[in-house]
């Protein structure tokens, strides 16, 4: 199968209905099948060839979606590059991920334009990409460490399943109208395919801050919000007193919901905000919808078809998460690795650790790794070091996330400098050179040495400073 | 007393170094949102007045009108800060 049939039977059904609503531009189901087939047809003249890869380097908008479901229609596989990746970043999707191409929405060096505000670039991977026989529709490229496996592969089919699991819990309709903030690079498939699977209607916000935000909700009678906790912090503690009746559901994801967000959005809109728990290899986990009282700081229970078990509790019965369900992941990109070899009898080890009580509601209470949550964006700290350990004038480094009350942690960097002259000034200009904005570290400080495990003799990667 | 002046030249310089493209001009009048300032860039500027001045501007500060250009946003920054 192929995802482009899920649009075009939504524009079949309901051609007249609203898709996208982008800054007063009203686009409805017909008129975004029929934008993705002109763009199909233009992109298809360039012969990419199906089964390529091409990086989609788009901010959120309509030009988004439709390029999209446009290469998805040509069988090519989509790999988001996020906008915010500096140069450096941007190449290095390009050689991981094989890419033949980029699609952006200013013209790059030798770039030919598509459409208006789309331009293509040509990329030549060092050889053909190999998708292993399987339809694929979409590679999350993933960081991380220099061995870490690149890049989380879906097929069609795979993206089908999940969404029809993760709306087992959501419940959203042709009726619903979805308030949009996040960034669809970093958030697509269990969201805005799932959206236009049923027929919704997505309106792109303009601003996340409170007044554009709450505006938008009551102009376009939004009834879905899918947010991180940093947004409804603000929303919550907004000062005027304009309501949102028309929402029925409010989803908090990307990181931990501070019970006080919770509290203050509860008090400021009666409206409870419920988590979830999404996972890029495994689609939507868990939900905590209807989120009964008491247990805010659950992610719910297992979502749709999804089953969620404690691996080896300890003695309060945390341990680490094993989940199986439909939809999961197809491969990892580079090197390649299967689902079949990373699932263990069909469960997949997520790194988190948590507990399921006895109602089957779970809590996460860390994770296995040290990856660093920076208001919903994951930070790798391991790429970071490996930034910062390149300045000549750095022996080894140790980047790690220290808690904030409003954004989950914040990105911090202990140094040990091989040169005394050295300054932390030009270590930070350094970053900016090579790091994208968010994961330049907000302090940096001086140590004589690192801790290290005594046995391997690792750097010792300790639970986010509080 | 801290001068909105003194804060709006902290910002300007951090605005043009960490948080837009080099090739967006940026001065205090430019309008933020309009340039590409995001969801992400907001975290980077709250995290650098916090770190910079020792305090979080409470979220009910977040308005358009705060984050309309750096002038603005400064101002915010000050009144804050000078009130406390």
């Amino acid at each position: 199968m192929n995802l482009t049939e899920l649009l075009e039977a939504t524009a079949r059904r309901w051609p007249q209905k609203l898709a996208i609503v982008e800054d007063g531009v009203v686009l409805s189901y017909g008129g975004l099948a029929q934008q993705v087939c002109e763009l199909a047809q233009q992109i298809g003249s360039l012969n990419t060839g199906a089964s390529s890869r091409i990086g989609l380097a788009f901010p959120n908008g309509i030009a988004y979606v439709a390029l999209t479901f446009a290469l998805w229609r040509l069988n090519v596989v989509v790999v988001p590059v996020p906008s915010d990746c500096p140069e450096e970043e941007i190449a290095e999707i390009g050689v991981a991920m094989q890419l033949s191409g980029m699609l952006t929405p200013k013209p790059r060096g030798a770039s030919v334009a598509v459409a208006p505000d789309c331009y293509f670039t040509k990329l030549n991977p060092s050889k053909p990409p190999d998708n292993h026989g399987l339809n694929l529709a979409f590679i999350r490229f993933t960081s991380g460490t220099t061995s870490a496996r690149k890049g989380v592969a879906l097929s069609h089919e795979t993206i089908r399943d999940r969404i029809l699991s993760a709306n087992k819990a959501f419940r959203i309709t042709a009726d619903d109208t979805v308030i949009w903030c996040l960034p669809m690079a970093h958030h697509f498939l269990i969201t805005v395919v799932l959206y236009i699977e049923v027929g919704a209607t997505i309106v792109l916000a303009r601003h996340v801050t409170a007044k554009p935000f709450l505006e938008a909700v009551n102009r376009w009678k939004g009834t879905v919000l899918y947010a991180a906790p940093f947004h409804f912090s603000m929303w919550a503690r907004d000062y005027s007193a304009v309501q949102i009746p028309s929402v029925r559901l409010a989803i908090s994801t990307t990181c931990a919901l501070p019970q006080d967000v919770a509290n203050d959005f509860f008090k400021r809109f009666n409206l409870v905000l419920a988590q979830g728990l999404g996972v890029i290899e495994l689609g939507l986990v868990a939900l905590n919808t209807p989120a009964p009282g008491g247990r805010w700081n659950s992610v719910g229970r297992g979502a749709g078809d999804f089953q969620v078990r404690v691996v080896n509790p300890d003695a309060e019965g945390c341990g680490e998460l094993a989940v199986r369900g439909p939809g999961i992941f197809d491969a990892y990109v580079a090197p390649w690795v299967s689902r079949e070899e990373v699932l263990c009898d069909g469960w997949f080890y997520t790194g988190d650790i948590g507990r399921i009580d006895e109602d089957g509601f779970l809590f996460l209470l860390s994770r296995k790794t040290a990856v660093i949550n920076l208001a919903g964006r994951k930070v790798f700290p391991e790429e970071i070091e490996a930034v910062i350990n390149r300045y000549p004038a750095v022996g080894e480094s140790r980047v790690y996330g220290q808690l904030h009350p409003h954004l989950g942690e914040t990105v911090e960097a202990e140094v040990v400098l091989s040169s005394p002259d050295a300054k932390l000034d030009t270590i930070h200009a350094f970053c900016r050179e090579h790091l994208a904005s968010y994961k330049i570290p907000t302090r940096f400080t001086i140590v004589a040495a690192l801790p290290r495990t005594p046995v391997t003799g690792k750097i010792r990667r300790a639970a986010p400073v509080a | 007393m801290i001068d909105p002046l003194e804060i709006e030249t902290k910002l300007l310089d951090f605005l043009k170094r960490e948080v837009f493209a080099s090739a967006v001009v940026v001065t205090p009048e430019t309008d933020l949102i309009a340039s590409g300032f995001d969801s992400m860039s907001l975290v980077r500027v709250l995290l650098f007045i916090e770190q910079s001045y020792g305090f979080w501007i409470p979220e009910g500060e977040i308005t358009v009108d705060a984050l309309q250009n750096v002038r603005s946003l400064a101002a915010t920054a000050a009144r804050i800060l000078n009130a406390r």
